[in-house]
C-alpha cells in the first residue's frame, strides 16, 4: 500500500497562482473553493528585501485533526493514507475547519459541505488526469508527488536530497513537505 | 490573505442558548433544593430548558448547511466517539429527552424524582461544559485552545440560566422571587467568577503565541473592543454584580422587596443575557489561527 | 459557475444503480468512486481533445482541450508549443471560462436616443453599419475610417482587410499603450522591433521593469529559473520588487522613468574604461564616436542623481556586463517599463539595443539573438489576393515618424476624432477606452465619433461608448487562422474551435467582418472560409489544415537558429545605428541621451506605476469568477507604497488610502511594504472596471489609466502611461 505524499519547493515558487485555478478547473470547483491558498512573506529592508511564497493545502495528515473532530465520519482517512471528505455524510458543521490547523479546508456555498484537496483522486477518477493538477499545472517544477513508502520514488529522494519537511513540525504528522 | 471567521453569529447563539438551557435546569434543581416553596420558579426553569435548547439546535442545523439540504445526514452525527460534537449531540440530545419528561411532569402536576433531577444536572454540566470543549479541542485557535473556556462557559451557562428563571420571575412571580434569597447570593457570585476567568483567559492567551496576542487584542483595544468592554465586562459583568451588590448588602430589605429594586434586578439579569450572548459572539469571533509559516529566509 | 457543470453530483447521477443507491443512502466512499469510474469508461459521456490556444494575453500558449459531453472539462499546456512547454499560467485556466461567463454579449446591440443599447438583428446591424461607412467615405474619404485591435490570429487578418478593402490605411494594434515605443525605438537602433534574450544560457540578464513571474509566458519562466539555478547573475531593474525576485540575484530600485538615465550610464562606464567588443563595433555599427562623445555627459555618478542607484552599483553592474559578455544582455522587455510608460521610453529602448551591442552579444550564445520565423507565402488562390493598398498614410503617421506602421498610434486616431478627421471607428478584442490612456479624455473624444462600433465578448467600457456593439464569439468557439511563431526553431499553431457556439446568436469574427465587407460594398475580398483560408496558407508551408489541427502545433526544424551567425540588421545603413538619422529627423538626438520624463514627482508627490499580477490581463481578464476571486482574497487591488513613505504619511498595512492628483481621485486599501521605492507608488493595472454589466469586475479598486493624463511620447507616439504623478494620504487623516 502506497502512503501519498507531496513536496513543495518554496524556493521554486513564484506566487502565479496557477495550481490553484489549475486545481479548481480540472476538479471543477467553485471560484471561491480554493483548495491550495498562500502565506507570503517579505523579509528585510528596502532595498534588500526577500520573498517567499507558501502553498498551503490539505496536508494529508496521519494525525488529522478534521477526521479526529468530525462527528458524521465524512472526514476520514482513506486508502494510501488520503485523506478523504465523504460529502454525502458532511453536514456542513465546519468543525472540521475549525480543527485544521492549516486552514486549508473550504466550504461550498452551494452544497454547504466542506471540502479540500483531495491528491486529485476525484479527477485522477473522471478524467483520467495521471498526476495531481497543481504538481501537472507549476510552471517551475516546485511540487513532486508520490509515494513516501518508496524510497526509489522522485519524492522520497528530494526530501532526502533536500530534508525537506512539514510546514509545521511534527504538529499533525503532515505528508506534505516544504523545502525553503 | 485575512482571516474569516470560521462560525458566526448563529453558532454563537447556539453555544448561548444550550448553556443557558443547561443553565436554566441547573437553577430549578438548586430552587428544590434549597427554595422549595418556590415552585412556580422552578417551573419556569423546567420550561426554559428545553425550549432554549431545543431552539438552539434548530439555529445549530440551520448553521449546518450540508445537514439542512440533507437532513439525513444528521442520522450520521453519532459515528465518531472521538468528536466532542458526537458527544455534545449525546449530551444535548440526553438533557432534552429529560428536560421535557421534566416538563411533562410538571404538566401533570406530578412531583419530579430526585434521581431524574440529577440527572439532569449531570446532562446540564455536561452540555454547559461540552459548548467550551466544543471549541476548546481546537489546537488552531489559541483563545479556545485552553482548559479554561470549557469551565468559563459552564459558569457562564448557569448564571444565564439562573438569569433568565429570575428575569421572568421578577415579571410573573414577584412574591417567589423576593424569598429565593439563597439564589440570588449564589448567582450574584458568578458573574464574579466569570470576570476572573476572562480576566485570566486574556492573560493566558495573550502570552502562549501570537496568534493568541492579536486574539485579545482585536478584543481589549481592536475592532472588538467596543463590544467587549461596553457589552461583556460593563453590561454583562460589572453592571450586574454592582447592582446586585446594592440591592443584597446595601439597600434597606424594603427596598429590595419594592417594585422598583426589581426592575432593577430586572436590568441585571437582562444586563446577563447580554453578557452571556457576548462572550460566545466574542470567543467565536475575535479567535485568530496560529501562524502556520514562519518567514524562513 | 454555470449550472450546466458537470460537476461530481450530475456525475454521479448517470452512473450504475448500485452507484445511486448508495449515493442515495448519503454515502458515498473512494472505493464507490472507483467502481463509479469504472463503469462510467464502460459507455459514458463522450470525451474529445482539440488542441487550440489561449487567448488570456497575447502569448496564445497552446494547449489541449478536454470537452467531455460538449463542455470544456480540462486544459492541458502542449509540450509542443513554443511558449507553453506544456503549462498554462492562471490566466489561462482561469479565462477559459469566458465562454461559459453569465456576462457574455449574446446579440448584436445598438445604442437608441436615449443612450440605452437594445437588440437588434444582425441584418439590421450590418445595414445601418455599412450605410454609415459609405456615408462617411463619400463626404471624407475612406482615411476618415480607423479600426483598433489587440491582435488574434484571424482578428488581426480580417480587420486590416476589412479596413484596407474600404481603402483606409487606419489600422492600429494596441501597441500605443503596449509596446510601441519600445519596438519603434529598437527599429532605430537595429532595424528591428525585437530580439529573444538567451536567458536560460546567459552569464548575466538584466531586466528593466519586465518580470517574467508576474507577466507569465510559461516558457520565459523556465527559462529564468534555468539561468538562476545555473548561476546566471540574474538583475531586476524595476521600482518595485517583482515576484521574479524568487529567481534573481538583485534587485535594482531604480526610480520610475529614469531607466535611460541608468543605460545610458553603464554605457559610459563601458566605453570609458574601454571595456566594449571593439572589433563588433567597427564592423558592423555606424556613429559610434557621436554617441561616445554623448556618453560622456553620463557617468555614474551623475546617474546616481538621477536614478537613485548608487554609482558604484551601477559601475560595478557595468564590469560584471563586461565580465559575462557575451554570454549577457540587457532583456528587451515587453511593455514594462519602455514599451511605453514614459517621455523617453522609445529612448531607452535605443539605449538598451546599443548597450547589447557594446557586449557583442548579438547572435551569441547566452546573448541577445534574432531568432528566425516564418511566415504563410504567397497564396495562388484568386479570392485571397490582397485589396489595393491603401492610397493615404495612417492618421498619426505625420506626428509621430517613428511609430512603427505595423502598430501606429491609436492614440492620435482617436485625438483625431477631435476635429473630425476621423468620423468612425471600429474596435475588435480591444478596451481603449480603459486601458490606453485618460478614460475621461478618451471617452470625450470617441463621443465625437460618428460611427463607432465595438466587437467583443463582454460588455468593455470601450463597448459602453459604442453605437453598435456586435458580439463575437469566444475563443473557444471558432477556428482561427494559423499563428506563426517565431524563435529558435520557428513554429506554426492552430486555434481550433473547441466547443460548439455557447450563444447561438454570436458569430465569429472572420464572419463578422466579412459580412459587414458584403453590407460595405467590398464584400468581393471575403468570399472565402476562415478554414479555406487556414489551409490555403499552411499548404505554402508544407503543411495542411488537418494536419495542424491533429498536432496543435509543428515546427521548422530545417530553419532552426544557429549562434554565431552574423546578424543582418534591417536598418537604413545595414548596421546597428549609434545615431539615426530618422531619430534626427523627429526631433530627437542622433544618438540617444537623457530625456527627462514629462513629470517629475515633487515634495510629497508620488510617481504612479502600474504593471501585471500573474492572474490577470490588463482589464480583459477582471470579469473572469476564478481569477477576480483571487484578487478579493489576498485583497490585491491594494496599492503598493513604500513602509518608510508609508509611516511619514502615517498609513498603516491595510488602511484605506485616497489617491488623488489632477485628472481624478479614489480610494483603495494600502498595502505598506519594503518591495517599493519611495517615489513611486504601484497601482495594478488591471481594476476599475467601470460597466455594470461586467458584474464580476464593476467597481473592484481603482483604475491606473483615470489617473493618467492624455499625453503622446514625442516622435513615438506611446500613451506615456506612467508621466501621473499622485498624493496619497490615509482616508480620515
Amino acid at each position: 500500500m502506497a502512503r501519498y505524499g507531496m513536496l513543495i519547493n518554496t524556493k521554486k515558487c513564484i506566487g502565479c497562482y496557477a495550481c490553484r485555478v489549475a486545481c479548481q478547473r480540472q476538479n471543477d470547483l467553485l471560484p471561491t473553493q480554493d483548495f491550495i491558498r498562500y502565506e507570503e512573506h517579505e523579509t528585510g529592508t528596502y532595498p534588500n528585501v526577500a520573498i517567499e511564497t507558501v502553498p498551503l493545502q490539505c496536508m494529508h495528515c496521519e494525525d488529522a485533526p478534521c477526521a479526529a473532530v468530525c462527528p458524521t465520519g465524512a472526514a476520514y482517512i482513506g486508502a494510501d493514507g488520503i485523506v478523504g471528505v465523504d460529502e454525502g455524510r458532511c453536514i456542513g458543521c465546519k468543525y472540521c475547519m475549525a480543527a485544521c490547523p492549516y486552514q486549508v479546508r473550504v466550504h461550498n456555498e452551494k452544497t454547504g459541505t466542506v471540502d479540500k484537496c483531495r491528491f486529485c483522486t476525484v479527477s485522477a477518477e473522471t478524467s483520467g488526469t495521471k498526476m495531481c493538477s497543481c504538481v501537472e499545472a507549476c510552471l517551475t517544477g516546485a511540487r513532486i508527488f508520490g509515494d513516501l513508502d518508496d524510497p526509489a520514488s522522485d519524492i522520497s529522494k528530494e526530501i532526502a536530497a533536500t530534508n525537506a519537511q512539514p510546514i509545521a513540525g511534527d504538529l499533525t504528522k503532515s505528508k506534505v513537505f516544504y523545502v525553503r | 490573505m485575512s482571516f474569516e471567521p470560521i462560525w458566526g453569529a448563529i453558532i454563537a447563539w447556539y453555544l448561548f442558548l444550550a448553556g443557558l438551557g443547561g443553565g436554566a435546569f441547573i437553577t430549578s434543581a438548586f430552587l428544590g433544593w434549597r427554595h422549595p416553596e418556590a415552585v412556580s420558579m422552578r417551573k419556569v426553569g423546567h420550561l426554559i430548558a428545553p425550549i432554549a435548547v431545543i431552539v438552539g439546535l434548530v439555529l445549530l442545523m440551520f448553521d449546518a448547511e450540508g445537514g439542512l439540504h440533507n437532513p439525513l445526514r444528521f442520522a450520521l452525527l453519532l459515528t465518531n466517539f472521538g468528536s466532542v460534537m458526537t458527544w455534545g449531540v449525546v449530551f444535548l440530545g440526553g438533557f432534552t429527552v429529560v428536560a421535557l419528561v421534566v416538563v411533562v411532569l410538571d404538566f401533570l402536576k406530578k412531583s419530579v424524582p430526585v434521581w431524574l433531577d440529577i440527572v439532569g444536572v449531570v446532562f446540564a454540566v455536561c452540555v454547559g461544559a461540552y459548548t467550551g470543549a466544543l471549541l476548546g479541542v481546537c489546537k488552531t485557535f489559541p483563545l479556545w485552545n485552553n482548559a479554561l473556556l470549557p469551565i468559563l462557559f459552564l459558569v457562564s451557562a448557569v448564571s444565564a440560566g439562573a438569569a433568565s428563571v429570575l428575569l421572568v420571575a421578577v415579571i410573573r412571580h414577584a412574591d417567589e422571587f423576593n424569598r429565593v434569597g439563597v439564589l440570588k447570593k449564589f448567582h450574584f457570585c458568578l458573574p464574579i467568577i466569570e470576570l476572573v476567568l476572562v480576566a485570566a483567559l486574556m492573560f493566558i492567551t495573550s502570552s502562549n503565541s501570537v496568534a493568541g496576542w492579536n486574539s485579545v487584542m482585536s478584543l481589549l483595544v481592536g475592532s472588538y473592543a467596543p463590544l467587549f468592554w461596553i457589552g461583556l465586562v460593563l453590561i454583562g459583568l460589572v453592571l450586574p454584580t454592582a447592582l446586585e451588590t446594592w440591592l443584597l448588602f446595601f439597600s434597606p430589605k424594603e427596598f429590595e422587596e419594592s417594585r422598583k429594586a426589581h426592575w432593577i434586578s430586572f436590568g441585571s439579569d437582562a444586563g446577563v443575557l447580554v453578557g452571556g450572548f457576548l462572550l460566545r459572539f466574542l470567543v467565536v469571533m475575535a479567535a485568530l489561527p496560529v501562524t502556520i509559516t514562519v518567514p524562513m529566509l | 459557475m454555470s449550472e450546466n457543470a458537470i460537476t461530481r453530483r450530475s456525475f454521479l447521477a448517470g452512473s450504475a444503480g448500485a452507484v445511486a443507491l448508495t449515493a442515495a443512502a448519503g454515502y458515498m466512499g473512494f472505493d464507490a468512486w472507483e467502481q463509479a469510474h469504472a463503469d462510467d469508461a464502460s459507455g459514458g459521456g463522450e470525451t474529445k481533445t482539440v488542441h487550440t490556444l489561449c487567448n488570456a494575453c497575447s502569448s496564445k500558449c497552446g494547449y489541449t482541450a478536454y470537452v467531455v459531453n460538449g463542455r470544456l472539462t480540462k486544459l492541458i499546456g502542449d509540450t509542443d508549443h513554443p511558449y507553453s512547454k506544456g503549462k498554462l499560467c492562471a490566466r489561462g485556466y482561469g479565462y477559459s471560462q469566458i465562454a461559459y461567463s453569465e456576462d457574455r454579449l449574446t446579440d448584436p446591440l445598438k445604442k437608441n436616443g436615449q443612450g440605452k443599447f437594445e437588440a437588434i438583428s444582425w441584418d439590421q446591424a450590418y445595414s445601418e453599419i455599412a450605410e454609415k461607412v459609405r456615408a462617411i467615405i463619400d463626404a471624407d474619404g475612406p482615411q476618415a475610417l480607423a479600426m483598433v485591435q489587440d491582435p488574434r490570429p484571424s482578428g488581426k487578418y480580417y480587420t486590416k482587410r476589412f479596413m484596407n478593402a474600404l481603402g483606409s490605411a487606419n489600422v492600429y494594434t494596441h501597441g500605443a499603450a503596449c509596446n510601441l515605443s519600445k519596438e519603434s525605438g529598437m527599429t532605430q537602433a537595429i532595424g528591428t522591433g525585437s530580439y529573444s534574450s538567451d536567458v536560460a544560457n546567459s552569464k548575466m540578464t538584466m531586466f528593466i521593469g519586465r518580470s517574467y513571474a508576474d507577466a507569465i509566458r510559461p516558457s520565459s519562466v523556465v527559462a529564468l529559473q534555468k539561468a538562476h539555478e545555473k548561476g546566471a547573475h540574474i538583475v531586476l531593474v524595476d521600482p518595485r520588487c517583482n515576484n521574479s525576485r524568487v529567481f534573481a540575484d538583485e534587485w535594482v530600485p531604480i526610480n520610475p522613468g529614469t531607466d535611460l538615465a541608468l543605460v545610458l550610464a553603464m554605457s559610459n562606464v563601458l566605453v570609458t574604461h574601454g571595456r566594449y567588443d571593439k572589433e563588433f563595433v567597427a564592423a558592423n555599427t555606424v556613429g559610434f564616436d557621436e554617441w561616445a562623445k554623448e556618453l560622456a555627459e553620463y557617468p555614474p555618478e551623475w546617474a546616481e542623481g538621477v536614478t537613485g542607484i548608487p554609482a558604484d552599483t551601477i559601475a560595478r553592474l557595468a564590469m560584471e556586463f563586461a565580465e559575462a559578455a557575451p554570454a549577457a544582455s540587457i532583456e528587451p522587455s515587453w511593455r514594462g517599463a519602455f514599451g511605453c510608460s514614459y517621455e523617453n521610453s522609445g529612448e531607452t529602448a535605443r539605449a538598451i539595443c546599443l548597450f547589447n551591442t557594446l557586449l557583442g552579444c548579438w547572435n551569441q550564445k547566452g546573448g541577445a539573438l534574432f531568432t528566425p520565423s516564418v511566415s504563410a507565402g504567397k497564396l495562388s488562390d484568386e479570392r485571397f489576393a490582397d485589396p489595393k493598398k491603401p492610397e493615404g498614410k495612417q492618421v498619426g503617421a505625420a506626428e509621430y515618424p517613428l511609430a512603427l506602421s505595423s502598430m501606429g498610434t491609436n492614440l492620435a486616431a482617436a485625438q483625431a476624432a477631435e476635429d473630425g478627421t476621423v468620423k468612425g471607428m471600429f474596435f475588435y478584442n480591444s478596451n481603449m477606452a480603459a486601458g490606453y490612456s485618460n478614460t475621461a479624455k478618451l471617452a470625450e473624444l470617441l463621443g465625437k465619433l460618428d460611427l463607432m462600433v465595438v466587437v467583443d465578448v463582454q460588455m468593455s467600457e470601450t463597448a459602453m461608448l459604442a453605437d453598435y456593439v456586435l458580439p463575437d464569439t469566444s475563443y473557444l468557439e471558432r477556428l482561427e487562422l494559423p499563428e506563426f511563431i517565431g524563435g529558435k526553431v520557428p513554429a506554426v499553431a492552430l486555434r481550433d474551435q473547441v466547443i460548439d457556439v455557447v450563444h447561438p446568436n454570436t458569430r465569429p469574427v472572420d464572419r463578422i467582418f466579412s459580412e459587414l465587407a458584403e453590407a460595405c460594398g467590398v464584400g468581393e475580398y471575403f468570399r472565402f472560409g476562415v478554414d479555406e483560408l487556414a489551409d490555403a496558407q499552411l499548404q505554402t508551408v508544407g503543411l495542411s489544415l488537418d494536419a495542424l489541427k491533429q498536432t496543435g502545433t509543428a515546427h521548422f526544424p530545417e530553419k532552426e537558429f544557429a549562434y554565431g551567425t552574423a546578424p543582418k540588421f534591417k536598418t537604413p545603413t545595414e548596421k546597428v545605428q549609434f545615431t539615426s538619422e530618422a531619430c534626427e529627423k523627429a526631433g530627437l538626438s542622433a544618438a540617444p541621451v537623457w530625456v527627462e520624463p514629462a513629470v517629475m514627482p515633487m515634495g510629497d508627490e508620488l510617481r504612479l506605476i502600474g504593471g501585471k499580477q500573474a492572474i490577470h490581463s490588463h482589464t480583459q481578464t477582471a470579469n473572469i469568477e476564478d481569477l477576480m476571486q483571487i484578487t478579493k482574497d489576498y485583497d490585491l487591488t491594494r496599492v503598493w507604497i513604500n513602509a518608510d513613505v508609508a509611516r511619514r504619511l502615517g498609513i498603516e498595512d491595510g488602511d484605506e488610502v485616497e489617491v488623488s492628483n489632477t485628472q481624478h481621485t479614489g480610494r483603495v486599501r494600502a498595502k505598506v511594504t519594503q518591495r517599493m521605492n519611495p517615489t513611486a507608488l504601484y497601482m495594478p493595472s488591471h481594476y476599475g472596471c467601470s460597466s455594470p454589466d461586467q458584474h464580476t469586475a464593476y467597481e473592484v479598486g481603482l483604475r491606473q489609466m483615470d489617473f493618467v493624463p492624455f499625453h503622446l511620447e514625442p516622435a513615438y507616439g506611446g500613451a506615456c502611461t506612467q508621466e501621473a504623478v499622485v498624493t496619497v494620504k490615509k482616508v480620515g487623516a
